[in-house]
């Protein structure tokens, strides 16, 4: 160190010790900025001053002081920052599962939109078609079906229940199955998870040659002509109108 | 003073590390570690139980509240606390009444502590910052202890002292710069064993 008279030694000291006048705390702020050895020595002085209280007799303090530290800092504990926390290490699985959510609502907005979307239409079809098909369970007995065809032939609806879900890579199919000739694909379909099915149906030209409507299970994408047994079967009848 | 981490021991400023992230554990800790000194303190400024719990509840909840601005360069853990410790009890006796404050003066006393149980008790650093107490010439003595503990400021000082300012503070510098040869060694090994924390 240079010489003392450079240094204000003696109000380190007080620094140090807490008891140096406010009004004189600047000066000596100002002269530790650009005085490293009076910094070192401030240091120095504030180690010492640290430890004076070890030399005093150890009271235990009261034991209520814990309970009631404890408490008031639980209650001051920082609970924006406590939900931040948890928030930001659920903010993946949140954003996952909101996507899942929104996506299998989409999906399932989807299926019933386009369920119902049939609905008026075979609805109007029902009360004034041109010829309706009752199909019945062949080898699911539980299962039927209604075929409204309209008056000018040019499209239909079948309404089915009690199918049930096909596994994935294949669907059902709908037959026109005529007297003479192969028979005419009428559409394909697969029911929800309820067994249901709402199908648009493209009938043949000529009805009148159609001696049944059948329904079978193929493989994916269709068959030519049907390969699976007979699920639904019913025979084509003129309706003259309610 | 500085605990340093030894086996299932957490170190102090891994304990203010686990206080920033709310755990309440850790203040707990600090506590059983520091509250003793902390209320001994407290108690040998204010004089009073009831104060002394007020300042040493007082300054744990200063600690809980201030942990995001423990600056590690500015001291140990240990030295923060006894700062808040100090300031604030100082604060509450500049607060109390002249009677009460001249009831604190007349306790000051011209010994360190010598009781059997501390001397049994006295170990390491405490040990050494009594020996090198007693080891201080009593006017300085007096001097420090009376500008750390009543928290008066150098011109009360010097008035109650009735000595000149520039003698007052001369003694100090003198007490504590005795005090920095005596326990050099002392602080050394303390502030090495905290850093192997």
């Amino acid at each position: 160190m240079t010489d003392d008279r450079d240094h204000p030694l003696d109000d380190l000291a007080m620094y140090a010790l807490g008891t140096l006048a406010e009004a004189e705390r600047p000066r000596i702020d100002a002269h530790l900025v650009a005085c490293d050895e009076c910094m070192q020595r401030l240091a120095d002085y504030r180690g010492v001053v640290g430890v004076l209280p070890l030399a005093l007799p150890v009271t235990p303090p009261p034991a209520a002081a814990w309970r009631t530290i404890q408490a008031v800092a639980r209650s001051r504990r920082p609970r924006a920052r406590r939900w931040q926390t948890a928030l930001y290490a659920a903010r993946w699985p949140a954003v996952t599962a909101a996507l899942l959510a929104v996506v299998t609502w989409n999906i399932v907005l989807q299926r019933e939109l386009a369920w119902y979307a049939h609905g008026p239409q075979v609805e109007a079809l029902s009360r004034r078609p041109g010829r309706m098909v009752i199909l019945k369970g062949a080898a699911v007995p539980a299962a039927n079906a209604r075929m409204f065809i309209a008056a000018d032939g040019g499209h239909g609806h079948l309404a089915i229940t009690g199918l049930t879900r096909l596994p994935k890579g294949r669907t059902y199919q709908v037959w026109f199955i005529r007297m003479q000739g192969p028979p005419i694909v009428g559409g394909a379909f697969d029911v929800d998870s309820r067994g249901r099915a709402w199908v648009s149906i493209d009938p043949p030209t000529k009805l009148e040659e159609v001696r049944e409507v059948t329904v079978t299970e193929e493989p994916l994408p269709g068959s030519a002509a049907p390969t699976g047994a007979t699920l639904l079967d019913g025979r084509l009848e003129r309706v003259t109108g309610r | 003073m500085g605990r340093a981490a030894a086996g299932d021991t957490p170190a102090d400023p891994d304990l203010v590390r686990r206080m920033r992230q709310g755990d309440e554990s850790a203040l707990e800790l600090l506590y059983n570690r520091y509250g003793g000194l902390v209320y001994s303190l407290a108690m040998r400024i204010v004089g009073d139980p009831e104060l002394a719990r007020e300042v040493l509840q007082d300054t744990f909840l200063r600690s809980w509240d201030g942990r995001a601005t423990y600056d590690p360069q500015r001291g140990r853990v240990a030295w923060w606390l006894m700062g808040i410790a100090r300031n604030g009890a100082v604060d509450l006796l500049r607060s109390r009444t002249h009677q009460a404050r001249l009831r604190e003066r007349e306790r000051l006393s011209a010994d360190v502590p010598t009781n059997e149980k501390d001397t049994a008790e006295a170990f390491g650093l405490r040990r050494d910052v009594m020996h090198a107490l007693r080891a201080l010439p009593t006017a300085q003595r007096a001097a420090i202890e009376l500008a750390y503990y009543s928290g008066m400021t150098q011109t009360e000082i010097a008035r109650v002292l009735n000595e000149p300012l520039g003698t007052v503070k001369s003694r100090m510098r003198e007490a504590l710069d005795r005090l920095r040869g005596l326990l050099a060694s002392s602080l050394e090994r303390d502030v090495e064993g905290g850093r192997q924390s």
